[in-house]
């Protein structure tokens, strides 16, 4: 096999999260069907699929979101660094303190740009007083690239940046409680392109960080950004792999057709 | 890939691109059955025409580069689709490349026609351009099928061309070692078969792509070479 | 069917026509609609305005009266307790002898009118009003001072244009001489029409004494309902509606509870006059009359509405907030309370006035819970005064409408604005309210 080269790449990486036989119910709907998946760490994968097929389902299983639709029932095995996070034990709320999670609409908090990064770190406590706190918001804003945007209005409200500026918001709001893995739900959906291309690029330097699980529509965007891609169609994981071999020479005739456009 | 896009105007846009393979493909065949019959026959007129039609293939190659050049930027095609334009795009400079070889031997034939014949070489060469032109038909056959396995088959057939370019080496350094004048006239003919023979390698390449499109990975080394010319046993 | 097209869009074929010319029918048909709606409003103010201004003005007859300390103050050290001895009736002489000596001094012609008609003429209340003032001040016995004090209804039905001559003539209380008279003292300037700030400030009044009535104590019962009612029904409606809304488990019992919410916001208020005279005079024995009852009752009927107007504004905070802030790491209560409710509050805010709007003006369930009775003394101030007799606005209204004097009509009409006026404002502060506090997301 030609990729032999990429999978030996892989193998040294090390496994962030992994899951084993999830399955997911919401009620009566069997939406995630025994997904085994490795997510590395420092790493961008990409979960891509036609709409209904799982992908956001999965990435809100990381950081038990579920957990907030009565209906749905997660089982199987998420394991982060070893620990179920699915355990009785483990708060969700602790949880999504070290996995944070940006949406597919920019949704700031209808605060200040600096109450909105800083809302995270207050309710969990990280910093000892308000010069930590700036020191936070500082860090954030500038790990998202937005910093010297909104510096010299950081009392300003959030909701009245541009569309691109807000979701960067998003990301600064999500790094400020310092996670390990960052959950991006379709991150650039409601951008325009040019937004798309700078939270693009500040995903790839989030990458020397954390580990960034993204969901998108764009297959472009997967390939852009990601370095391991996920197909999932109909609920099943179908192929998970290189994302350069992904989109060149997919095994799974189903993958295949949907990255042609052959099935929706 | 049987299953249509769910975008009609793409399908449309790879089977135009499809078509223009193939017309090239007809015309380069053409043109080199022409210039070893022009050569056979010692038809300059006909010759001319095989030159002149090279402008048309050089003009195909182009329009084939730019359509694919379009689809790349307006479709973005990923797996199947992508490796169709890419092969496209070797196989079209493959073709050109042959449609040159094909002016080549029109022009030596044009050459040749002026001096005395050289008994039988002729024909071997004609029959060795048919033995390339059926190469290369059936290379764009197995693309057009996307057989793999048809494409293997070209790969093996090589050989065949490569065992008549053989013979017909030892055949002209024969001529050659008989009659100094026969010289001239059987460099030309060494020149025109090993031509004929590159046609046959391009064949090759084409039926390689197509295992790469269905495959999507290219054959290892396990090619056939058997061109004992430069093996250096023959006393050349 | 299919027609051939139009030749030229500068001309608009059948179809168009006929599309064209519904939609200005519908036009019409919408502004005779808000024409109509108009119309009805306008009656309806020109009325209460027409027949209630004219309660905000009242006639005064003005005279200076000597206060002679040997009538008022036998004792002669001024101590309001001894003074008190002297009944209305004792004002009312002095009152008389002043006003036949202010006339006398005008030169003031009194014709045939004997000093008892005379004195007919000014309210029964205006002695009561002269020794009140006096006890709240016995400085001012000795002295001589100006006194407005009340013409009778009829005097002041007679500047206002509600009583003329001929019905004068057919009246008991009053014949065409002493307005004619009236006339006289007008012209001398010992009768005034003006302002009359005791409509706000006084008490109900007797049947007998139309033009001392007063809103009073009325504004002061609303108030006191208004208060129970508001701090009852805001804390408990949020809190209800936060539970159902973000909290209960989405079942069978919620949605039982949920439709009978509905229900209850439909159910006539007379309804929960009832249920309050049952339970909170009946069997937890709160006194009858009282504002706290009435605001209990008030707060029965204001919850459901505070609830679904609470829960729709909980439910139109976008869900993206409350991803956000659980994406972030929030829990359950951080979110309501950080994010949730301070989005939903111009929402709240707006259906809890709109619902103690309604309250201010119910009058069904308050006729039960005896609020109707005639309350002459003030409620004390809360939290006491809370079980302290009282009236209400509208139910005053209701009670001056049942009063046989022609002059409570007017009086109606006065509270009615009174009460409209109140209603504005709070819908004023309500619209302030969700301007201020409106935020885009």
């Amino acid at each position: 096999m030609n990729d032999m080269r990429l999978t030996e790449k892989v193998v040294t990486e090390t496994a962030k999260i992994t899951a084993r036989g999830v399955q997911v119910h919401y009620g009566t709907n069997h939406a995630l069907k025994d997904v085994d998946v490795d997510i590395l760490d420092k790493t961008v994968t990409a979960f891509i699929g036609p709409s209904g097929c799982g992908k956001s389902t999965f990435l809100r299983c990381l950081n038990r979101m579920n957990d907030t639709v009565a209906s749905a029932r997660v089982t199987g095995r998420i394991e982060m660094d070893g620990q179920d996070i699915y355990d009785p034990r483990v708060d969700p709320v602790q949880l999504r303190a070290k996995v944070g999670m940006v949406f597919q609409k920019p949704n700031p908090f209808p605060k200040s740009i600096y109450d909105n990064v800083a809302y995270g770190p207050k309710i969990h406590g990280l910093a000892r007083g308000k010069a930590e706190l700036d020191e936070i918001v500082e860090t954030s804003l500038k790990k998202a690239a937005l910093w010297n945007e909104v510096k010299d209005r950081l009392a300003a409200p959030g909701t009245g940046l541009s569309g691109g500026q807000q979701q960067r918001l998003c990301i600064a709001r999500a790094v400020a409680t310092s996670p390990e893995v960052l959950l991006m739900d379709e991150p650039c959906s409601a951008l325009d392109p040019i937004a798309t291309a700078q939270v693009e690029e500040l995903i790839d330097e989030l990458r020397a960080q954390f580990s960034v699980v993204i969901v998108t529509h764009s297959m472009q965007q997967a390939a852009r950004v990601s370095q391991r891609t996920a197909f999932f169609h109909l609920g099943h994981l179908v192929e998970y792999g290189e994302t350069g071999h992904i989109f060149t020479n997919p095994t799974d005739p189903r993958t295949e057709a949907y990255i042609t456009g052959r099935i929706g | 890939m049987t299953q249509s896009h769910i975008l009609s105007a793409f399908d449309r846009d790879l089977e135009s691109i499809q078509a223009l393979v193939m017309r090239m493909g007809g015309l380069v065949e053409a043109a080199i059955l022409d210039a070893a019959e022009a050569l056979e026959t010692r038809d300059e007129e006909m010759a001319q025409r095989v030159r002149a039609g090279d402008k048309a293939i050089d003009a195909l190659e182009e329009q084939i580069n730019a359509e694919c050049a379009r689809v790349i930027a307006i479709r973005a095609p990923a797996a199947s689709d992508l490796r169709t334009i890419l092969t496209v795009m070797k196989i079209a400079a493959n073709l050109e490349r042959c449609g040159d070889y094909a002016k080549n031997l029109a022009k030596r034939s044009m050459v040749l026609s002026q001096m005395a014949a050289l008994p039988g070489s002729t024909g071997s060469i004609r029959r060795m351009a048919k033995q390339v032109t059926l190469l290369l038909k059936d290379a764009l056959d197995a693309y057009i099928a996307r057989d793999a396995r048809m494409a293997e088959d070209v790969r093996q057939r090589d050989q065949d061309v490569d065992q008549m370019y053989n013979a017909l080496f030892r055949e002209l350094l024969t001529h050659m070692m008989e009659d100094p004048r026969n010289i001239t006239p059987a460099m030309h003919l060494h020149f025109i078969a090993k031509n004929i023979e590159r046609v046959g390698d391009h064949a090759t390449g084409i039926a390689e792509q197509v295992i790469y499109l269905v495959t999507g990975q290219l054959p290892g080394e396990a090619r056939p070479k058997i061109d004992s010319t430069t093996a250096g046993g023959q006393g050349a | 069917m299919t027609q051939a097209p139009a030749k030229s869009l500068l001309v608009p074929d059948a179809r168009t026509r006929a599309r064209n010319a519904s939609e200005r029918r519908f036009r019409l048909m919408g502004m005779a609609a808000v024409a109509i709606g108009l119309v009805a409003l306008v009656v309806l103010l020109v009325s209460v305005l027409g027949n209630g201004l004219s309660s905000f003005r009242q006639t005064y007859v003005t005279i200076p009266i000597t206060l002679d300390a040997a009538v008022l103050d036998k004792s002669g050290n001024r101590n309001p307790d001894e003074m008190k001895k002297v009944t209305t009736l004792g004002y009312g002489k002095l009152m008389q002898t002043a006003l036949i000596a202010a006339l006398a001094e005008k030169g003031v012609d009194t014709g045939d009118l004997k000093p008892k008609e005379i004195m007919g003429m000014m309210s029964k209340e205006a002695p009561a009003d002269l020794r009140e003032a006096v006890l709240s001040d016995p400085s001012l016995v000795g002295q001589t001072i100006t006194f407005p004090a009340f013409a009778t209804s009829r005097i002041d039905g007679y500047f206002k244009g509600r009583v003329t001559m001929e019905s004068a003539a057919r009246d008991a209380n009053i014949n065409p001489e002493q307005l004619a008279l009236a006339d006289r003292m007008a012209a001398a300037g010992l009768i005034e029409t003006r302002l009359n700030w005791g409509f706000l400030t006084r008490p109900d009044a007797s049947e007998l004494r139309p033009e001392a009535a007063g809103l009073g104590v009325a504004i002061l019962g609303s108030a006191y309902m208004m208060i129970v009612v508001l701090v009852l029904s805001l804390p408990i409606g949020v809190a209800a509606s936060i539970y159902l809304e973000e909290l209960a488990p989405k079942n069978r019992w919620t949605d039982l509870i949920e439709i009978n919410i509905a229900n209850l916001a439909a159910v006539p208020s007379i309804v929960f006059g009832i249920l309050a005279l049952a339970l909170f005079i009946n069997i937890a024995g709160l006194p009858q009359s009282a504002p706290i009852v009435g605001g209990l009752v008030l707060t029965l009927m204001t919850l459901p509405t505070i609830i679904i107007a609470t829960r729709a504004s909980l439910k139109a905070v976008p869900p993206s907030i409350r991803d956000a802030a659980l994406g972030v790491g929030a829990s359950k209560m951080q979110t309501i309370f950080h994010h949730v409710l301070p989005l939903a509050m111009p929402g709240i805010l707006t259906g809890t006035i709109l619902g103690l709007a309604r309250a201010l003006g119910e009058s069904a369930p308050l006729l039960l819970i005896g609020m109707v009775a005639f309350v002459r003394d003030y409620p004390s101030a809360p939290p006491e005064g809370l079980f302290d007799p009282a009236s209400a606005l509208p139910v005053q209204v209701y009670s001056w409408t049942q009063r046989a004097d022609p002059a409570f009509v007017e009086r109606a009409s006065g509270a009615i604005i009174v009460l409209l006026v109140f209603l504005l404002a709070m819908n004023a502060l309500a619209i302030i309210l969700r301007r201020r506090f409106e935020r885009r997301w």
